[in-house]
């Protein structure tokens, strides 16, 4: 078809180049040919005839310009000017003049005007010199044109475009190559390849797409029997995935009634947090049918595989065991008899917390003091309050001389200490204590001159006794065993915290420097060993050569009190957070034992002197008695045993028991309560 | 001195950084991106560890180097490289829009085979059916899903995960190693014993599935991919050990009526012989003979036979042919107690499903033990219209037309037959009833502190079974002297026991009172003179009470005890003695929860 196309427009140039040419050619070949040949033809033949034509010829010719061809032929020129004072207004087409038309008045103008209903559509035209009246077709042309819209209505401007030719299969118009060789001999490149694909195919390194479905369903015995007795042995040791939980009676489609929730129930679900509520609430189907599909299948299936590759896996041990088992193997506590059990009596009298107590030697009285301002003593058996004391203050605390040759009571007030004469024993003992309690005032400014900010011996006048004025509060007093020196306290002395005073020379000296705040101070019960507890741990000194021998550390927050085994080698230390450590100072200097006993603070602990007892007394209101041996063979760690709880006295202030101390020759244990009561607890 | 982690150069790693590597750097090192580490750790089973010190952090995965060094040197990780690049041909292909190559290319896409990894998982077999609970609740869940093509599952897998799903119940059912069924919410769960290990596995009910979004199926896809693979091992191994062979070859008609399982059933049954069949058409009958004599056992020879008289018989009466072939296998299985008793539990008894019966579950159980089923449809063993039929099994409103011969029961009943390896009277689960509350086998409700009410009825319907003479315990005379024999026959569990030796205590006490009072009378003492011996009976009564008081007491001071015992302890055993008696709590509270529930809906009843 192309060649044909091509061939028609070739033949189309002849015939414009000569028509006689065209007469001749109407060959086969143009008859044969589109109407549009045809079509071409006679246009060629009526532009012919117009070329020869004449005017009106012209003025026949379809187009609307044509229609009113000019008669001036003078063209473009300023009119107005040139013909303003000539007859004509220029040339016909044979060369005459054309008249100008006679020039109407105004007046007569504008009448004619008037009368005339088709005066608006007409013209005046100044080339031809004559008036013209438009057409209602003109008019609406006009309009059209100022609208900005086609003249012609009948003309769309937006028409589809048909592309009449036919490009597909008519390769490119203007080449008219020879088909090359090439197309024709077989490509010697695609030879090898194929040769290759066929060598490979043979070879079996390509597989042809049938072969490939064929080995879909290749399941062969994998487990030989053999295998079984291969050991399953992985590295780093396989855990396999745990099963999933095995469903309950609440998963059932129709559980028993009392698996299902109330309605209150699932209400109370939606209080929870997220993670607590229940995964599934268990529901009831009155029959099969009526169960529907599980929407969290895919979702829980989903949930299982990410377990199974993203969970780490360990293996747990997961001990089954009854918890009984896990209790320690306790020495039964009627073997380890007497010990104290139940409250025997109770020392009222005080009117404020008693904060100490203090047994004297021989067993028979007992010293308080408490918060009233006054100090007791009491007399063990009966109850009685023998004494008291005004001292004014708050007795912090009281310790009886442990000589029972030297019934010297030491009360502790805020900067003082008084030594007071309890009163007790035959008139010798009376002119003896008289006697060790008087200072003649040289000895005082001597003192004074030389640890003048320490502390001052003073004749206390009103109790007939002594009063050393500290510097500084003092916070404890503790006796050496023989009875002649003790050490006080004073928690924020600095370098003169820890005091040694003599009683015999009324004489105070700070030995010890460079601690840091201590809490409390007491003698070895044999050897010429000091120790001190500071906040967190506890310096054992060596008197003799006044140098640090061991640094116990605690490992507690807060020590509160501290007391030494009367064998000298273990030491039971108190905290502020309820714990009890147990050193052995033979063992190590770290805690041999560490028992977390009160829920508040310890406030006291203390070793029996004979039994093997000690005991705890602390503010959340109960007293904790414990057995203890300690045994000579080394290598024998000693044995402790948890042996009663104390309760009864009541809490005040948020204060319970405020000291505990064990009577020196039988297995009881007296307590100092924040109720102002004292109990004598007894076997 | 140097920083606590420093370590010198050429000195290698110690501790828990040279025996752990994190996610990212295993990645790295393995130079593969996470979707591939991902896939390779699915298809070989490595898991993330959690070592004792977490060197990089506590919000990383650690995994053991050892693992990732041998994920380092698997073929698979080449095979999944090689895939990878012809992935990015074919889209190559696709781009420059060559649809032949990139036809071409799919075709030729590289594939690996993961049986070299089942047998490195499994060294066993014993191994795979351990693991086999996830692959099989996996199968059968996607068995169940829609083959729709264009949804985000191949049709080919589902068709896939679907057969192997029935050759797996064909297998449980033909040898009767079900055990357990229970119908949860999330579906139904099966239980089967299949060489002494204990394989659980849910599937869905047969409803349309909800596909989710938020769900990642590629995961999902990658442990199927496995666990097809697994179980067609797994069915090949198991269904060679009873002399069935493997990829089996079903029955067209029954498989157009979407009854593959009834299908493979038939086939199992009559236990093609595991030569394949080309070979048994071309060989002739000596050859034949010859073969039979190798194999000479006499199971393969009746299975011979049997298929040979499958092809005479005419083909709708496989029940008895499988009855048939029971017979002559029950004597060469060596089949331990429990499977016998699930083998007769439904035998010689015939089952019919109605329509709405969800058919697929109840086809697997009841050949399981032992009993003949049909089901309204085409291709049936038999006709609804059969006189021997037992039951029917029938989940609808009303029932129109009924049999006088066979009971009408819900489907539940089966479930609960099976549990309870006894058949349950069907009065309970008549049409329109509601059923009695469903049971979960796989409670120990002894260990759970709390038995169902309807547990209690089916332990002694199960005793009465055991022993026919044995009365209702609640309808005789109550023989409250020996509780112990009770227990003996596992009528009673201990509290109940407990509670009747105390209630018996109680009697004799009454009992003797009673005496008492009639010797009094017997020896004439008047009522008025008994007051004052009363008063001192009440006295002494008081003391009683006062006793009892003082046992209050001793609780505190057992409680002592215990403060004492807790205070020796040790801080992390006080801990773990702590939280068991949370846990034990715990328990404590979810059964009186559930006793006060019991108690209110009794009284809401009886109210």
């Amino acid at each position: 078809m192309g060649k044909e196309k091509y061939e028609e427009s070739s033949s189309d140039e002849e015939v414009n180049s000569s028509s006689d040419v065209v007469e001749a050619s109407s060959d086969e070949e143009v008859e044969s040919s589109s109407d549009e040949v045809e079509v071409s033809s006679d246009d060629v033949e009526s532009s012919e005839d117009e070329s020869s034509s004449d005017n009106e010829k012209v003025e026949e010719s379809d187009s609307s310009e044509d229609e009113v061809a000019p008669r001036n032929t003078v063209g473009d020129i300023p009119l107005v000017e040139w013909h303003k004072d000539e007859e004509h207004i220029g040339y016909d087409i044979k060369g005459r003049k054309i008249k100008k038309q006679p020039r109407k008045d105004k007046l007569a103008s504008f009448i004619e005007g008037a009368d005339d209903p088709k005066n608006w559509r007409k013209i005046y035209d100044e080339y031809n010199d004559e008036e013209i009246e438009l057409t209602k077709d003109e008019i609406k042309i006009i309009q059209r044109v100022i609208s900005g819209r086609t003249p012609h209505a009948e003309v769309n401007p937006y028409e589809d475009y048909v592309d009449w030719f036919e490009y597909e299969d008519k390769g490119h118009p203007l080449s008219n190559a020879p088909e090359p060789k090439r197309r024709f001999i077989p490509s010697k490149w695609e030879q090898k390849r194929v040769a290759n694909l066929v060598r490979k195919i043979r070879a079996g390194l390509i597989k042809v797409s049938d072969q490939h479905k064929e080995e879909e369903h290749n399941v062969y015995s994998l487990w030989t029997d053999d295998t079984d007795s291969v050991e399953n042995k992985k590295h780093g040791g396989y855990v396999p995935a745990p099963k999933p939980k095995l469903p309950g009676h609440e998963e059932a489609y129709n559980p028993p009634v009392e698996y299902i929730p109330t309605a209150e129930e699932i209400n109370s679900y939606e209080l929870m947090y997220e993670e607590d509520r229940p995964k599934f609430i268990p529901r009831r189907y009155l029959n099969y049918r009526s169960v529907p599909a599980y929407d969290k299948g895919v979702k829980e299936s989903f949930d299982r595989c990410l377990d199974q590759y993203l969970c780490p896996r360990t293996r747990k041990k997961r001990i089954n065991i009854d918890p009984e088992s896990l209790k320690p193997k306790l020495p039964s506590r009627k073997d380890l008899r007497p010990y104290p059990t139940t409250c025997y009596l109770e020392y009222r009298g005080h009117m404020g917390p008693v904060n100490c107590i203090s047994v004297d030697p021989s067993g028979q009285w007992l010293a308080s003091g408490s918060t009233d301002g006054t100090a007791r003593v009491w007399e063990i058996e009966t109850g009685r309050c023998l004494k008291i004391w005004e001292v004014g203050e708050v007795a912090r605390q009281i310790c009886w001389n442990p000589s029972p040759d030297r019934p010297i009571l030491a009360v502790v007030l805020e900067y003082d200490v008084l030594l007071l004469y309890s009163g007790m024993g035959d008139i010798d003992i009376q002119t003896k204590m008289k006697e060790l309690l008087h200072i003649s005032e040289p000895g005082a400014t001597e003192d004074a001159g030389d640890s003048k900010s320490a502390a001052t011996w003073i004749q206390h006048e009103k109790h007939d006794g002594i009063r050393m004025k500290h510097f500084k509060a003092v916070s404890s007093i503790e006796w050496h065993f023989k009875g002649d020196y003790f050490t006080t306290v004073v928690p924020s002395g600095d370098s003169k915290a820890i005091l040694l005073h003599q009683l015999s020379k009324k004489h105070s000296e700070t030995p010890f420097r460079k601690l840091g705040i201590p809490v409390t101070a007491v003698f070895h019960p044999s050897k010429k060993k000091f120790f001190v507890a500071t906040k967190k741990f506890v310096h054992v000194y060596d008197l003799s050569k006044v140098e640090k021998i061991q640094k116990l550390e605690t490992g507690v927050r807060e020590i509160s009190s501290i007391s030494i085994h009367p064998g000298g080698e273990n030491i039971i230390v108190g905290s502020k957070e309820g714990k009890m450590c147990w050193f052995d100072l033979e063992l190590s200097t770290r805690p041999y034992k560490t028992l977390k006993v009160h829920s508040k603070d310890i406030t006291r602990v203390t070793f029996h002197r004979t039994y093997p007892l000690f005991a705890s007394a602390s503010d959340d209101c109960t007293a904790y008695v414990f057995h203890s041996t300690v045994y000579s063979d080394l290598n024998q760690n000693p044995l402790i045993v948890p042996l009663e709880i104390l309760r009864g006295h009541k809490p005040e202030h948020g204060r319970g028991v405020l000291d505990c101390k064990y009577h020196p020759r039988q297995p009881w244990l007296f307590t100092a309560g924040a109720d102002s009561i004292i109990k004598l607890y007894c076997h | 001195m140097p920083p606590k982690h420093y370590r010198a150069p050429g000195k290698k790693k110690e501790g828990n950084a040279a025996k752990y590597i994190t996610r990212t750097k295993a990645t790295k090192y393995l130079q593969v991106s996470l979707n591939t580490f991902r896939k390779l750790c699915i298809l070989k089973g490595i898991f993330p560890r959690v070592p004792k010190k977490k060197f990089e952090g506590n919000h990383k995965t650690y995994y053991s180097l050892k693992d990732i060094t041998f994920l380092a040197h698997e073929p698979l990780l080449e095979k999944l490289r090689h895939k990878r690049a012809h992935e990015k041909k074919v889209k190559k292909a696709k781009a420059r829009k060559n649809k032949e190559l990139a036809e071409r290319l799919l075709n030729r896409m590289p594939t690996y085979k993961l049986d070299r990894l089942i047998l490195e998982r499994y060294p066993t077999f014993v191994d795979a059916l351990r693991d086999l609970d996830d692959c099989l609740t996996m199968v059968h869940l996607f068995a169940s899903l829609p083959a729709v093509e264009g949804e985000r599952i191949q049709v080919k897998r589902i068709h896939n995960c679907r057969r192997l799903s029935h050759e797996w119940q064909a297998f449980i059912s033909r040898t009767h190693s079900l055990r357990k069924t229970f119908i949860s919410v999330k579906g139904i769960y099966y239980q089967a014993e299949v060489q002494g290990q204990k394989i659980t596995w849910l599937t869905p009910h047969a409803l349309q599935q909800v596909l989710t979004d938020d769900v990642d199926f590629n995961i999902m896809l990658t442990f199927l991919e496995f666990y097809e693979t697994l179980l067609g091992f797994v069915n090949f191994k198991l269904y060679n050990s009873i002399n069935v062979k493997y990829p089996p070859i079903l029955d067209p008609r029954l498989e157009a009526l979407a009854a593959e399982l009834y299908a493979l059933f038939r086939y199992v049954a009559t236990g093609s012989t595991r030569k394949p069949a080309e070979n048994q058409s071309i060989s002739s009958t000596e050859e034949k003979k010859d073969s039979d004599e190798k194999m000479d056992t006499c199971v393969n020879e009746s299975d011979l036979q049997l298929a040979q008289l499958q092809h005479q018989l005419p083909s709708n009466e496989p029940g008895a042919l499988m009855q048939l072939l029971e017979d002559s296998n029950n004597d060469d299985d060596d089949v331990d107690q429990d499977t016998i008793e699930c083998k007769t539990l439904f035998k010689n008894l015939k089952f019919f499903l109605s329509r709405e019966v969800p058919r697929e579950a109840l086809l697997f159980i009841i050949p399981a033990f032992g009993g003949v089923v049909s089901w309204e449809g085409e291709g049936t063993p038999f006709e609804e219209t059969d006189e021997d039929i037992a039951y029917q099994i029938v989940d609808r409103p009303t029932q129109g037309h009924k049999f006088l011969s066979r009971h009408y029961v819900q489907p539940q009943w089966v479930f609960d037959c099976v549990n309870a390896r006894i058949i349950l009277p069907a009065d309970a689960y008549m049409v329109g009833m509601v059923p009695p509350p469903h049971l979960s086998p796989f409670v120990d409700d002894e260990a759970e502190g709390y038995m169902p009410e309807y547990a209690e009825t089916i332990k002694q319907l199960q005793a009465t079974a055991k022993k026919n003479v044995m009365p209702l315990p609640d309808l005789d005379n109550q023989d409250l002297a020996d509780p112990q024999n009770l227990i003996a026959d596992g009528v009673m569990d201990r509290t109940q026991a407990n509670e009747a030796a105390e209630e018996r205590r109680k009697l004799q006490l009454l009992e003797k009172q009673y005496h008492d009072e009639l010797k009094m009378e017997m020896s004439g003492i008047t009522y008025s003179a008994t007051l004052s011996n009363k008063k001192s009976e009440n006295s002494g009564s008081e003391e009683m009470q006062h006793k009892d008081e003082v046992v209050v007491p001793v609780s505190t001071e057992k409680n002592d005890e215990d403060d004492r015992a807790k205070l020796y302890m040790s801080r992390k055993k006080r801990g773990l003695y702590e939280a068991i008696e949370i846990s034990n709590q715990r328990k404590k509270d979810k059964v009186a929860l559930l006793k006060e529930r019991k108690r209110k809906a009794s009284a809401s009843k009886s109210g």
